[in-house]
């Protein structure tokens, strides 16, 4: 029996083990400063998740496959002092999760309040999205410039969102920069972040929409601020 | 004339016209039928008295035979089997709907399907399995098992019982109409009935969804109602509080949850058809905001998540000790566990709601409150391993189920507790990670109730189900279940967004998402195969399967395990045992055997 335990030992460690050499390479380098928190507090939860799962997994499977052909079960006896034990243990891992998650939660980043926005920057770039069945419009207020279907934000820059919709719920997603928030009629919802590399990323409508809803995506485009400029300045001319 | 009545509203008021008519003739022939099939007025108590003789032809005779008897039983055991056969055809409709979304979402464009048709099928899908299959199948049980758990005769109010279970055909026709009156479009909501877009859907059908949606939570608050008063009231002498089954802690902890949160979710239906039809302004910008709506039908669906996933936790805290050869660890724990997710569940509703700029400071009062519900949880399955640790492990197809469900809860809760963390749920939240972590909870719940069905099989059908099948059903099922919901949490890491009929977008990782699609599709036919082999057995063993001829068909006595219920079952045996005399038991009548050859 003992060498069928050490057997299984390894097998739980070594699962541990190539699960926490591979957690990282799920998390590719982050986009933007909403995302690199986001994604590292995510990470802190996984090195704790995942090798809790594996072992209450595993120490189910070895409890079924050690007691199968068990022929003497021993009468259940009561055990306050185990079951405080994990109670306990269960209460402290949790705790762990939500002082970790508040932490972040606390930041400009993942929770932009409008008074945080006033007394901290004040040349943040403002952009104002507007939802609506089934096309994405967003407004360059300081520039006098609308788009629609793209979202262009200057890299390194402090960018924060307005959010609102003219008919139903939708929902911005940008999953590769970390952002969702709910647009709803009627209301300004607002999302602060500041995009660190350069590149094209997907939007999507996160809340059911309606027929279009799979089909209500947006380009974001990250530039440089210079490349920013130079396109408001496009768009302006064009506009008018 | 009047010139505001344009030829559409002529026909439209025509047709109800007809509609109201065609009801009430029906509703004539069914009065009718019922009048001749009993003397309806012989149930009155004071007939004796102006009936002379005093004696009626009926009021003597056993149970009526054949259909009349389904129609008419009020006896808890048979609308226990009625409950139970209604959710195996919601399941299967269930099933069947998401069948055809999966084959749908093997390529990224719409192919087989187009988009309505989709979001129609994805709001079906959800609304059945969750009020037509989820709560009834559990009604099923509590129905059966209750009263012969706690030696009562009957449920407190048979004929109470007998409504709330009639009441669910009509909901499940007016909650699919859509898709079989022609010329409505079926309801395309989703399930949650978001406002402003389901007050914006012009269609019938979803003022006749949210009827039947109605009529389903009536059933469900009558039922409610009725196994608080027999769990308080009709115990047998020797049930205390303190001896009372696992199962019914759960089972009356559920009904309480039912109590305070269908009726909420009545109150809200009904504004919302008032916002649809009459003009009112519960829901819209102008009024009551749209908030309001998540706030209300939150408030009712978190404590439904946990209406549906205790009377489970119940089952497997009574079965799996049984084929444990132990007692249950920890009993106390676990009930105390269980009142304990009955009073914060309603407090977490709010998690549901994190990405709506609700204010910060609520939001992580919300967080804690959920991130403590997890403990109850937790505990629960520290004293399911635990009663299997030393125990005597029989792995017969009920406790493969038990098994089977513990597994899955494991993951469904880790899962769940990256989603109490608020910014982790930013970036998840609408994702197909959602789908993944939800569905392996219900999952669980589906693995409870298969290990709930063949348990009691003997008991139900003095039948035995074939082991062979029901192993071949297991296995498809889990490998299916864990196939399909990993890929789904892998798609919500790479953010692929719920709810999408199509995903060929520009830029995002169209051919991983295929990849995943693909593989979370073979999973789901994997489980809708476990399903036919399922129905197969259960409806065939029913039918020609072996006779059980043993008063404890589980051997449970040897333990000192023997339940109540089964004391029941043991007069039936005495008497089809008295002309025969005993035969051997049939050979797969016991797991056990099987599992040494």
């Amino acid at each position: 029996m003992t060498r069928h335990r050490q057997l299984l030992l390894g097998v739980v460690f070594a699962a541990i083990g190539v699960s926490i050499v591979a957690l990282p390479a799920a998390a590719a380098g982050a986009d933007s400063a909403t995302e690199a928190l986001i994604q590292s507090l995510n990470l802190k939860l996984l090195y704790v998740a995942v090798p809790i799962t594996i072992l209450v997994e595993g120490i189910l499977i070895y409890t079924v496959w050690r007691f199968r052909n068990n022929d003497e079960p021993a009468p259940t006896q009561e055990n306050r002092r185990l079951e405080i034990t994990w109670t306990v243990a269960t209460a402290i891992i949790l705790l762990f999760v939500g002082v970790a998650s508040y932490q972040v939660l606390a930041l400009p980043a993942v929770t932009a309040t409008p008074q945080v926005t006033e007394e901290g920057q004040t040349n943040a770039t403002e952009v104002t999205v507007v939802g609506q069945q089934f096309l994405w419009t967003f407004k360059y207020p300081e520039a006098n410039v609308t788009s629609r279907g793209t979202l262009v934000l200057p890299a390194n820059r402090t960018v924060s969102l307005n959010i609102t919709s003219t008919d139903v719920i939708h929902a911005v997603h940008i999953p590769e920069l970390g952002l969702k928030q709910d647009a709803v009629p009627g209301q300004y919802n607002r999302l602060q972040t500041t995009p660190t590399s350069q590149g094209t990323y997907q939007l999507y409508c996160a809340e059911f929409c309606g027929t279009g809803h799979s089909q209500m995506t947006a380009t974001v485009k990250v530039v440089s601020y210079d490349e920013y400029q130079q396109w408001l300045e496009d768009q302006q001319e064009s506009q008018q | 004339m009047i010139s505001g009545l344009t030829p559409l509203a002529v026909t439209s008021v025509t047709t109800s016209v007809a509609l109201t008519v065609s009801m009430g003739l029906v509703l004539i022939a069914v009065i009718a039928w019922l009048a001749r099939l009993e003397d309806v007025r012989s149930y009155v108590p004071t007939s004796d008295i102006g009936g002379g003789a005093g004696h009626t032809e009926y009021g003597h005779e056993e149970k009526p035979g054949g259909i009349t008897r389904w129609l008419t039983t009020v006896d808890h055991k048979d609308i226990g089997v009625l409950y139970g056969v209604y959710s195996v055809i919601t399941l299967a409709w269930g099933g069947l709907s998401v069948l055809i979304m999966r084959t749908e979402l093997l390529d990224p464009p719409a192919t087989l399907i187009q988009s309505t048709t989709y979001n129609a099928l994805l709001t079906s899908h959800g609304i059945t399995l969750l009020f037509l299959f989820g709560t009834p199948i559990l009604a099923a049980f509590a129905n059966y098992f209750v009263p012969l758990l706690i030696g009562a005769d009957d449920m407190a109010f048979p004929r109470i019982n007998s409504i709330a279970f009639w009441l669910l055909p009509p909901g499940a026709l007016l909650i699919w109409a859509g898709f079989f009156i022609p010329g409505i479009a079926p309801s395309q909501t989703s399930w949650t009935m978001y406002t402003p877009l389901s007050i914006q859907q012009p269609s019938p059908a979803v003022d006749l969804m949210l009827l039947g949606l109605h009529l389903t939570g009536v059933s469900a608050t009558m039922g409610a109602i009725n196994f608080i008063a027999t769990i308080f009231t009709e115990r047998a002498e020797e049930v205390s509080w303190a001896n009372l089954d696992i199962f019914s802690w759960t089972v009356l902890t559920q009904s309480g949850l039912i109590l305070f949160s269908f009726p909420l979710l009545g109150s809200a239906l009904v504004m919302l058809l008032l916002d649809r039809n009459f003009g009112t302004t519960f829901f819209t910008v102008e009024g009551g905001s749209p908030i309001l709506w998540q706030n209300l039908f939150w408030f009712f669906g978190h404590p439904e998540v946990y209406i549906l996933v205790l009377p489970p936790m119940g089952l497997i805290s009574i079965i799996l000790p049984k084929f444990s050869g132990r007692k249950l660890f920890g009993f106390k724990f676990v009930v105390y566990s269980t009142l304990a997710i009955g009073v914060l569940s309603f407090g977490v509703w709010a998690h549901h709601m994190f990405a709506t700029g609700m204010d910060p400071r609520l939001r992580a009062s919300f967080m804690a409150v959920t991130l403590a519900i997890a403990v109850p949880s937790a505990v629960k399955t520290f004293n399911w391993i635990t009663t299997m640790w030393n125990g005597r492990l029989r792995l017969t197809a009920p406790m493969l189920f038990c098994i089977g469900f513990v597994s899955l809860f494991i993951i469904g809760g880790v899962t769940g507790v990256f989603l109490a963390s608020i910014p982790v749920d930013l970036v998840l939240h609408d994702t197909y990670y959602v789908v993944g972590h939800f569905h392996f909870i219900l999952m669980a719940i589906l693995a409870a109730v298969f290990a709930g069905i063949y348990y009691w099989f003997p008991l139900y059908t003095g039948k035995w189900y074939q082991p062979k099948l029901a192993k071949i059903h297991f296995w498809l099922f889990m490998i299916g279940s864990n196939l399909t919901f990993l890929a789904m949490i892998l798609l919500g890491y790479n953010g692929m967004p719920r709810r999408y009929a199509t995903y060929n977008v520009d830029i995002g990782p169209v051919a991983l998402f295929t990849d995943l699609h693909q593989i979370a599709t073979v999973g789901a036919y994997l489980i809708g195969f476990s399903g036919l082999v399922f129905l197969w057995n259960i409806v065939q063993s029913w039918l020609e399967g072996p006779r059980v001829e043993e008063s404890d068909p589980w051997d449970l006595a040897q333990d000192g395990l023997l339940t109540k219920e089964w004391e029941w079952f043991d007069p039936q045996q005495e008497m089809t045992l008295a002309d025969g005399g005993s035969e051997a038991r049939p050979p797969q009548s016991d797991d056990d055997t099987e599992e040494t050859t």
